[in-house]
């Protein structure tokens, strides 16, 4: 497995082929920084405006690894029993009661009262064990016996606390449980945390990790990216859309569209057989990659110069 | 630890990111990993080790594009005369000669560093710098050899002599651009530190204007400080200890089982603050400080309401909701556009326009903030409205930019307004601004 593994990720351009193949178009600066992360064991913090691909990488990563994706999304409000693990409070109660004649019998052979606490003292650890314990996604990846890829998705909607209480697992890949000690990694797991910066991240949390800025696409790669994810659209078409879009990014709305949304209307428009695109059918579908009122009316004003000029691009 | 990579660290460090030695350790690794061989490969790996904001990377990508940079020497316009050979010659006098620009390249870096050249700081240690390195380099060799050539006196030694001249011309020029670069990467630290130590200290109302991005970070640093303490603050306010005698009281209906149980808690007071701002020429600059400052504060102040004054009173608590601070703030140093007379300050007028549009909104809570010179032109002052607000308000404070000395003199004010004050502070420096925000916010 782990020769497989090291096979794969031998070399940027190995990663780049490879990410391809999963259907993921990525630049050389995205796949060196994967290639990093996996030889020097370090999380990557991807950042970068909504809808370029950030939590897609993890995803194709895991794809590409052939090890399962563990995800934790964070909201404010999220602590360490829902991250990392929780007591079976029920299954514990349940068993208790079960057992209660088999406690009965252990304590009633002791005589004084002290005695009988010794004894039970004996027991207590079998009510937290592993057995007892609900691992949530973090202690999950630590136990991955082939490792994970675990992605902290939109690391910057929790709070501090849960920012600084990563830390430990961000750069030691363990974890302290109080009742049972520090359990470890069995394999590395490759960890991506993703950030929309609506907040400036602690320079901890930083420091531990690669960073990696995904910007949107220039056109010559999201046209690449247009011919893999949605594969019939003509050449002219493809060209035309891109440039579209990439035009409407540079306008002032309050929303621009992600490449998600390009590859959407994509197949939007494949779906109504269009060859290029005209004023009216841009008009039609524009609510496909805009998605408020006053955005829609800020570039319906335009559309005409836009289409224009995207339908120039293509030579048509 | 590389050498080079080491160097690259100090460049960047003065450049304003800041590189912790954990992370110099992952960029070392990442440089063993990836080689020197590819540079875009080697940007890419050192920007995700090192970079870690998107302001970071834009200087990183500078910084890295200036570093790497070097290691060249511009094309000679000497030929290499190949055959020949300069064994008589001193080392440096034959790479010249032959325009091994090679070995010049590396004996110029080597010497470079046994002189520490990124120890270079300030402007008038380059030509000192340049000289060091020439005679590391083995400039005497060379000077010793022209001379040498022309005792001969031969027409062979002659030409040699003219050519190694030149030669010796065109080093100077290449170590002097080196060390130029040198400069320009590592001079900033220092110098860097002393101007914004200068800058917190000086006074705002005669700041140059080249300065002006440079507070805007700095204020946006004490920012983030004051709000990540107050945040805590407000935090450590949530937690409470069992507040006892509330307890039993409340469960005395459970005939004295303390079934509910009653936390002490500490009021957080977010203040709601009214500005009162004098954009008058004097005072504009000082104001737009201020404004930064509450502006950024605005998760720890409920409410911001803010009016500016100069002949006359008006409200511009809207440019701020409809623009980022910045423009809001450009619209307002310039007075275009606002419901306002830009003559000579009146506070008596201006009082009372705040006394018809703003009065409503003083309350027990409010802390009314006024930031002036008070410095009427001699109309009438007005205090009895001064008065009324301070007696409906929470807390009046006045901020006046000139120094404690001046005031009441000429057409200053001062002494007849302060009386009705909570707290006069003089506020003209940006040292100044963090301790009056830091004291709005405090808890009690």
């Amino acid at each position: 497995m782990q020769a497989v593994k090291d096979h794969k990720f031998s070399s940027i351009e190995n990663i780049q082929k490879e990410f391809k193949n999963a259907g993921y178009i990525c630049n050389r600066r995205i796949a060196t920084t994967v290639y990093l992360a996996y030889h020097l064991g370090k999380p990557v913090l991807v950042e970068g405006p909504a809808g370029v691909g950030k939590t897609e990488l993890a995803k194709t990563t895991a794809v590409f690894t052939g090890v399962p994706l563990i995800r934790l999304q964070c909201y404010e409000g999220l602590d360490e029993s829902k991250a990392l693990y929780e007591w079976k409070y029920g299954k514990q109660l349940l068993y208790t009661q079960l057992l209660k004649d088999k406690l009965d019998r252990i304590i009633l052979k002791e005589e004084r009262l002290s005695e009988s606490i010794d004894r039970l003292h004996r027991y207590d650890d079998i009510f937290f064990s592993p057995h007892f314990l609900e691992p949530r996604p973090l202690l999950k990846a630590l136990q991955q016996e082939k490792g994970a890829v675990l992605l902290i998705d939109e690391v910057d909607k929790s709070d501090d606390e849960f920012e600084a209480f990563l830390l430990e697992i961000l750069s030691d890949f363990q974890v302290s449980i109080p009742e049972i000690g520090t359990i470890e990694c069995r394999t590395r797991p490759l960890v991506f945390l993703t950030s929309n910066n609506t907040r400036e991240l602690s320079e901890a949390l930083k420091r531990r990790c690669l960073h990696l800025y995904i910007p949107f696409p220039d056109a010559t790669l999201e046209k690449e990216i247009i011919r893999i994810r949605v594969p019939g659209v003509s050449d002219k078409l493809q060209k035309q859309l891109v440039h579209f879009i990439q035009q409407v990014r540079n306008m002032e709305i309050k929303k621009v569209p992600s490449i998600g949304e390009t590859i959407d209307w994509a197949r939007v428009l494949l779906l109504l057989h269009s060859e290029s695109l005209n004023p009216d059918l841009v008009r039609d579908t524009l609510h496909v990659i805009l998605k408020y009122e006053e955005d829609i009316r800020i570039v319906q004003e335009r559309i005409h110069p836009l289409t224009e000029s995207a339908v120039r691009t293509s030579g048509g | 630890m590389d050498h080079t990579l080491r160097e690259f660290i100090r460049a960047l460090r003065n450049a304003g990111i800041r590189v912790s030695v954990s992370e110099s350790i992952d960029a070392i690794n990442a440089v063993k990993l990836i080689g020197y061989a590819g540079k875009e490969d080697l940007k890419n790996s050192l920007s995700a080790s090192l970079a870690k904001t998107i302001r970071e990377k834009e200087e990183f990508d500078a910084c890295f594009d200036r570093f790497f940079s070097f290691d060249s020497f511009s094309d000679p316009d000497m030929t290499a005369t190949c055959d020949r050979t300069y064994d008589s010659r001193s080392r440096l006098s034959s790479m010249l000669l032959s325009g091994d620009r090679a070995g010049l390249i590396s004996s110029m870096i080597q010497s470079a560093r046994q002189m520490n050249i990124a120890g270079i700081q300030f402007q008038t240690q380059k030509s000192m710098y340049v000289m060091r390195v020439l005679n590391a380099m083995g400039m005497d060799g060379v000077d010793r050899d022209i001379r040498l050539l022309l005792e001969e006196g031969t027409p062979a030694a002659q030409w040699e002599a003219a050519e190694l001249a030149e030669a010796r011309k065109y080093l100077i020029e290449n170590v002097r651009d080196f060390v130029e670069k040198y400069y320009e990467l590592f001079s900033l630290s220092a110098t860097d530190q002393v101007i914004e130590n200068y800058l917190r200290n000086s006074r705002l109302t005669n700041m140059e204007e080249r300065y002006l991005h440079r507070m805007q970070q700095i204020i946006q640093r004490m920012v983030k400080r004051l709000n990540d303490l107050h945040s805590r603050k407000k935090k450590a306010s949530r937690r409470g200890v069992l507040d006892f005698k509330k307890t039993l009281r409340k469960n005395i209906a459970y005939q004295g089982m303390l079934f509910e149980t009653m936390w002490k808690t500490k009021k957080i007071e977010r203040p709601d603050i009214i500005a009162i701002c004098d954009i008058s020429r004097s005072v504009s600059r000082i104001v737009r400080f201020l404004l930064l400052f509450l502006y950024g504060m605005n998760e720890e102040i409920a409410r911001i309401r803010t009016f500016v004054f100069c002949s006359s009173m008006t409200e511009v608590t809207h440019l701020f909701e409809e623009y980022p601070v910045d423009q809001a703030l450009a619209r307002i140093q310039n007075g275009a556009g606002l419901d306002i007379m830009m003559g000579r300050t009146d506070y008596g007028r201006s009082f009372l326009d705040f006394r018809d549009k703003g009065m409503g909104s003083v309350t027990k809570k409010t802390t009314v903030l006024i930031l002036g010179d008070a410095r009427n032109n001699f109309y009438d002052p007005r205090t009895e409205i001064l008065k009324t607000i301070s007696e409906r308000c929470k807390r009046l404070i006045w901020l006046n930019p000139e120094s404690r000395s001046f005031w009441g003199t000429g057409d200053s004010e001062m002494p007849r307004y302060a009386p009705f004050c909570s707290l006069v502070r003089e506020c003209n420096t940006i040292n100044h601004l963090e301790a009056v925000v830091a004291s709005l916010l405090r808890i009690h």
